[in-house]
């Protein structure tokens, strides 16, 4: 299907919805890398295999924890936060920086594993102001938003 | 009924009590913390003492570390 995200391009995806993503990583079930961005290519691997032992950690820490298992974690340390989410077919990984709204970047994280698994794409919104901005102001335009509509409109 | 008025000192006690709260929201700030999430959505702190914790940071500040080099 024409515009649906594929493996390769979740993470990168990812990077551009956020502006605090800085790199990630996909992997699939299997714990495979299946894309990235924000990385080297010859360093893309080790960036899985953390992201790997992130969640492996993540399990070993909830053996002492009541609820069901993990879906998502958020891990802040000096130089910026790891996120990640799994479902039962992928992993994806994000570092972003430190001061990242947690709330924010653990959705966007859901919604492009979502876009991923279900091919519906994200729905964006533009604010009322930056719409209003991208159109570009006419005199016809000025004169539709008249209460009196004739008064705008003259013959030349 | 209106507050009484804090003379100089009650200001600067004011002002110190401001300052100090901020010091101590940047550090709190600071530390490192470890939270998961189960499906819907509730989270948890892994304590500094928990299992795993030491092993979460690490492999975290790793991330962070390979996306700086």
């Amino acid at each position: 299907m024409a515009g649906t995200l594929s493996p390769e391009r979740t993470a990168r995806r990812l990077c551009e919805l956020s502006a605090d993503a800085r790199a990630a990583v996909l992997l699939d079930a299997a714990g495979a890398p299946a894309g990235y961005h924000g990385v080297a290519p010859e360093r893309s691997g080790d960036l899985a295999q953390l992201a790997r032992q992130l969640f492996e950690a993540v399990d070993r820490a909830h053996r002492d924890m009541p609820g069901g298992p993990p879906e998502q974690a958020e891990v802040q340390v000096d130089g910026g936060t790891v996120y990640a989410t799994r479902t039962p077919k992928w992993t994806l990984a994000v570092v972003a920086r430190r001061n990242a709204l947690s709330s924010l970047m653990l959705m966007d994280l859901r919604a492009v594993l979502g876009e991923l698994e279900t091919g519906a794409p994200i729905r964006r919104s533009t604010a009322a102001a930056a719409a209003a901005a991208a159109v570009e102001p006419t005199e016809e335009a000025a004169a539709g938003e008249s209460p009196v509509p004739e008064l705008g409109i003259e013959d030349r | 009924m209106r507050e009484k008025r804090k003379g100089p000192i009650g200001r600067a006690a004011g002002l110190a009590e401001g300052v100090a709260a901020t010091v101590r929201r940047m550090q709190r700030e600071r530390e490192p913390r470890v939270l998961v999430y189960d499906e819907t959505g509730y989270a948890r702190l892994v304590q500094p003492d928990g299992r795993g914790y030491e092993r979460l940071l690490a492999t975290a500040e790793r991330m962070v570390e390979l996306v700086d080099a």
